[in-house]
């Protein structure tokens, strides 16, 4: 009974770093069509950043957590100046500037500061315990800035203008542009929100996880699972895949041991995906 | 393609036509006396393995001109080296009955697994092919006693007693065989299907071509390829890990193919010759050495989208730009 308890809750947990992880992958697979591989290394960028202000200058963690977020939106508008908005449609040439991207930004950072796995300060401390259940309160702070941050993007999404606009560019770009919609002002802010939800979950991720260059390889194909499961046009739809994805890595461990218990997830979201390729929740796309 | 009053006249084209072959089999003998002058096993090493890996490349590729984008070739790779590997191991086969075998075995399960992936389309193909990938990893990781787990198959037989020069000749002869086996399907009439299949599969299908039976016989015959070089692979090495045959294997592999150029089959061998022979090159910057890498992932982003195999046509129009001035329309 223990058991199961603390399986549930383990499954909220990582269910909610899942979805706090790929809300940036979603919001831009969902409102620019667009694939960014390179979302694991802005999510790895953002935790180093966070790192280098709090143990580096000495900055109080959330600060830090706000600059670094600001940073990393400020160099998405970049991406998406240089990297993306001449590829818009292209799907080959987008894979091969995100494994560019990658590979400069994981390069940069085992120069500047190395290959060893470091952790950042914690968010909060202590461990609050209900019953037979413990958890510590940063893995409580995590869940709730994933599930406010959710219920932001969903709202700015569908009530604000400029979700409404990148909702618009989503269906058609050209007729959106004939309504007057600024395209490259649209997609401008678009990924600065996309680069910055990554740069938080980086954050957030780095005191949980230890930071590693390589941290963000692992999460991007956990990302893609839930996005893909979720399928295009629905960001909500991520809400539930992610607790499907966090409830399988959390019960099946229990059962299996460490391998097998990968290899089963990964046969079940095979098998999901070919049951409904174009996701339970969403469309069918071409980009 | 350039306008009709820029092509040679008949006369010189037909003149030019012995270019393309001599070329070719200049650059095949260049190859077949390296090692007489290179004394370095490193670098015979390094030929070595790019010659396995423009197998794997090339008949990535293949699969890609049927339309489909699989993201899964290094997980065959694994198979098929795996599966030489366990046979050499346990069964005690000779290397030159594990590597087609395995090969063939792996082009089955390549077949048997893209008969449910066949009806995915584009993105959801590449998406599924991608975890797929991923999944087989992981059962080789799983496999405990029989696939050594996280630790590695050890203990595969080596060829030739471990001379590496015959090692060179052996996957030199590999690939040119696998290469002149790749072209003569691409341009046969099945690969001429194939090609139909990936421009308009609904105008294939109207003509009579059964689509789905395609694409599992384009996506076998990559994988047949992509098992021999993994098999060829154990031989050479003697011992697999799992990681090597990931999905960072896998987008490598995407790669090299990418920067060639989809277009030709030179796209992927120039493709895989300059992406590991180049960083190679600069091996002594070490930690720096991926930025190479980068820089040509870059450059031939931004400047040669068709790939490196476009180069002398890019070239060519720029240079006919600058010779007649700006008002000549180029459709290249």
């Amino acid at each position: 009974m223990e058991l199961a308890v603390t399986t549930v809750v383990n499954g909220l947990i990582l269910s909610s770093m899942y979805i706090l992880a790929a809300l940036g992958f979603a919001f831009l697979f969902n409102m620019l069509r667009i694939l960014n591989f390179a979302h694991g290394a802005i999510y790895m960028i953002g935790g180093y950043i966070c790192y280098l202000f709090i143990i580096g200058m000495g900055f109080n963690n959330w600060v830090a957590l706000v600059l670094a977020t600001l940073i990393v939106a400020a160099f998405g508008v970049f991406l998406e100046r240089f990297c993306f908005r001449p590829f818009v449609g292209d799907f080959n040439r987008i894979v091969m500037i995100c494994v560019a991207i990658i590979m400069i930004l994981q390069t940069t950072v085992t120069i500047i500061i190395g290959d060893r796995r470091m952790a950042l300060p914690p968010f909060a401390e202590g461990v609050l315990k209900a019953g037979p259940i413990s958890v510590s309160y940063e893995r409580i702070v995590t869940f709730t800035i994933g599930a406010v941050l959710l219920v932001v993007i969903l709202w700015f999404v569908n009530r604000t203008k400029w979700g409404q606009q990148m909702q618009a560019i989503a269906q058609d770009r050209i007729g959106a542009a004939l309504q007057g919609i600024d395209i490259h002002r649209i997609s401008s802010i678009a990924f600065a929100l996309g680069c910055a939800l990554a740069a938080v979950a980086g954050c957030l991720m780095g005191a949980y996880l230890r930071l590693s260059p390589y941290m963000g390889d692992s999460m991007l194909v956990k990302v893609l699972i839930i996005v893909m499961l979720a399928g295009a046009g629905s960001l909500g739809g991520i809400f539930i895949t992610g607790l499907i994805l966090g409830t399988l890595y959390a019960a099946l461990p229990v059962l299996l041991p460490g391998a097998p218990s990968d290899a089963v997830i990964i046969a079940v979201i095979v098998v999901l995906l070919l049951i409904r390729p174009m996701g339970f929740f969403g469309y069918e796309v071409e980009i | 393609m350039s306008t009709t009053n820029l092509q040679p006249s008949e006369p010189e084209r037909s003149q030019r036509k012995w270019i393309k072959p001599a070329v070719l089999g200049g650059l095949v003998v260049i190859l077949a006396l390296l090692p007489v002058f290179i004394s370095s096993p490193y670098m015979l090493h390094i030929l070595i393995l790019t010659f396995t890996y423009t197998i794997a490349a090339v008949s990535l590729r293949t699969i890609v001109t049927s339309g489909q984008f699989p993201l899964a070739h290094a997980a065959f790779m694994g198979i098929g080296a795996y599966l030489a590997g366990m046979a050499s191991r346990s069964l005690n086969w000779s290397p030159w009955l594990t590597i087609p075998s395995a090969a063939l075995v792996t082009m089955g399960i390549g077949m048997l697994t893209g008969y449910p992936f066949a009806r995915l389309r584009a993105l959801y193909y590449a998406m599924g092919s991608l975890f797929f990938g991923i999944g087989v990893v992981y059962i080789i990781q799983a496999g405990g006693a029989w696939t050594g787990g996280y630790s590695g198959l050890y203990g595969i037989q080596p060829m030739f007693g471990g001379s590496k020069m015959a090692y060179y000749y052996f996957f030199l002869g590999l690939a040119l065989v696998s290469i002149i086996a790749l072209y003569r399907f691409e341009f046969s009439r099945i690969g001429t299907n194939l090609k139909a299949i990936a421009q308009s599969h609904l105008v294939a299908s109207s003509v009579g071509i059964n689509e789905g039976w395609y694409r599992i016989l384009a996506v076998g015959v990559g994988c047949f390829f992509a098992g021999l070089a993994g098999a060829g692979y154990a031989h050479y090495n003697m011992v697999l890990s799992p990681t090597s045959f990931n999905f960072m294997a896998t987008l490598w592999l995407v790669m090299y193919v990418l920067i060639g150029g989809i277009g030709s089959i030179a796209g992927p061998i120039i493709g895989t010759f300059i992406l590991i022979l180049i960083p190679e090159y600069f091996r002594d910057l070490k930690i720096y050495s991926p930025f190479i890498s980068a820089a040509i992932l870059l450059i031939v982003v931004y400047l040669m989208p068709q790939g490196l195999v476009s180069l002398p046509q890019t070239v060519r129009s720029w240079y006919l730009k600058r010779r007649k001035g700006k008002g000549i329309a180029h459709a290249s």
